[in-house]
């Protein structure tokens, strides 16, 4: 069977398994996302916090992913569950770095400035030293995805959903005809869906980085 | 100048460099403090970063170990950890580890080399590109692809792995080049070096740390790439984490879990260490 009759033939469980894939992927970035430009926000004020936290997201960050979800397992049980676990959390790590470097990197005096026209606090977060934070903080979702959709290929082994179990059967049935069908259509799958992702963020930054910082 | 409105302390006790005025302490400007006393030179790595990591390892280790002397192993679960199969795994670990990074270096460092001199510079947009959909392959995808082609084994694994960390070592090698301020390179080749000269005594000396850097870049991707050797009978420490998973045994899977993350993390430590003490002198004050 050429790979094109494999695609033809296979389309309907191949459909499914990419929509579940982006679909889990987007649900962990959403989640990463609050939770990561949240932890950035309550700790980048506080030297040892903002540092502390860094340096933890750069140490989990060196945890292999399989390892991850080995340790979460024992926890969580199989399936849906550690997936999600391990995906926000390695999801976190980029955009919790990324949002404290782009929170300290706001110009202080611009800050100041939005004190001495009366803006409350909540006010200046929001309005001035976010947005003037967002392209890093953007820059670090991209990032974030990207890796989580390879990760995402890994948790299939934990029963996790997605086209990694494409890959997975394909290697479970290695030297029959279609093992390299299947490898190749869940990889492929995964290449194209990571541009896709990509070609949206981009569109992202276009609609919602400020007209006056843009590069 | 600050002020306090606190109430004034009664007559007499007021901390030095401070004074009442109509009822509320001034205080004069903070004297600047001493600078804090630079590092003696030759020793960069504080006790600090010499000692935690370490001993978390330590702790971690000998936590596991207490737990697995007193976890039930069934016949499964000792069956995969019987005839020394941990250390055989861990050493095929380490092995495809090192190699891969050799390789790494080997391969992106001597590229990103080529690519940056001025005959080259087009081809650097299709570098960028190829890199950016490389990194979107999954390496899983990657070594099941490298598997069905080269056939089970070590071999497709190396290569799965190399080929996976080759493209962000050369990307950050070839940043780091093009970040080297260019009138150094002109004052060079103006005080008549050679090419060769150039690129020897100027460029990569500068480009050292971002060089370690890759370095670094490469061993944490590869300890990791490497838990999915097992997948393509490359061995490895997934070996034990995918029958621990696939049996249900925890008591295995949390060994190979957790002498996966020791390994990465002690790597990571060892690399870092490596980035403080080689970085050149010349380019400390810098920082």
């Amino acid at each position: 069977m050429s790979f094109w009759e494999y695609l033809g033939s296979r389309h309907e469980q191949l459909l499914a398994d990419a929509y579940q894939h982006a679909s889990a992927v987007l649900q962990c970035m959403v989640v990463a996302t609050l939770l990561g430009v949240v932890i950035g926000v309550l700790t980048y004020r506080s030297a040892w916090a903002g540092d502390l936290a860094v340096t933890v997201t750069a140490t989990l960050l060196t945890i292999p992913s399989l390892a991850l979800i080995g340790l979460l397992i024992p926890v969580t049980g199989l399936g849906v569950a550690p997936t999600v676990t391990a995906l926000v959390l390695y999801g976190l790590l980029p955009i919790v770095r990324n949002a404290i470097v782009g929170l300290r990197g706001v110009d202080p005096s611009l800050v100041d400035a939005a004190k001495g026209i009366g803006m409350s606090r909540p006010a200046r977060l929001l309005r001035v030293e976010l947005p003037l934070a967002w392209p890093p903080i953007l820059t670090g979702i991209r990032v974030a995805t990207q890796m989580l959709m390879g990760i995402a290929a890994i948790a299939a082994y934990a029963s996790g959903p997605g086209l990694g179990n494409e890959i997975f059967r394909g290697i479970s049935s290695l030297g029959s005809a279609n093992a390299l069908n299947q490898v190749l259509a869940g990889t492929l799958g995964i290449v194209v869906l990571a541009l896709l992702f990509d070609a949206v963020y981009v569109l992202i930054g276009w609609l919602t980085i400020p007209r006056g910082i843009r590069a | 100048m600050t002020w306090r409105t606190r109430r004034p302390p009664p007559e007499g006790e007021r901390p030095a460099g401070e004074h009442e005025v109509h009822g509320i302490a001034f205080r004069d400007p903070e004297t600047p403090e001493e600078p804090p006393p630079a590092a003696p030179a030759g020793r960069r790595v504080g006790p600090a970063k010499l000692t935690v990591l370490p001993s978390f390892l330590l702790l971690l280790l000998l936590g596991t170990w207490l737990w697995f002397r007193g976890a039930h192993l069934d016949a499964i679960a000792h069956n995969a950890i019987a005839d020394g199969n941990v250390w055989l795994r861990l050493r095929q670990h380490i092995v495809l580890t090192v190699l891969s990074t050799v390789l790494v270096l080997v391969i992106a460092i001597p590229l990103g080399v080529l690519l940056t001199r001025r005959r080259l510079r087009p081809a650097t947009p299709v570098v960028v590109a190829v890199a950016n959909i490389g990194q979107a392959t999954p390496a899983i995808g990657l070594l099941a692809l490298l598997v069905i082609w080269m056939g089970i084994g070590m071999r497709a694994a190396l290569v799965g792995i190399v080929v996976y960390a080759v493209l962000p070592v050369l990307s950050n090698t070839m940043a780091g080049l093009r970040a080297i301020d260019p009138t150094l390179a002109e004052a060079a080749r103006g005080i008549g070096m050679s090419p060769l000269g150039v690129l020897f005594k100027v460029e990569l000396p500068l480009a050292v740390p971002l060089i370690l850097a890759g370095v670094r870049t490469a061993l944490v991707l590869n300890v990791g790439t490497a838990t999915l050797a097992y997948f393509g009978g490359g061995g490895g420490l997934g070996d034990l984490i995918a029958s621990g998973i696939t049996n249900q045994r925890m008591p295995v899977l949390v060994l190979g879990s957790v002498l996966t993350v020791a390994l990465a993390l002690l790597v990571d430590w060892l690399a870092s260490l490596a980035e403080l003490l080689l970085r050149p002198r010349g380019l400390e004050a810098g920082d």
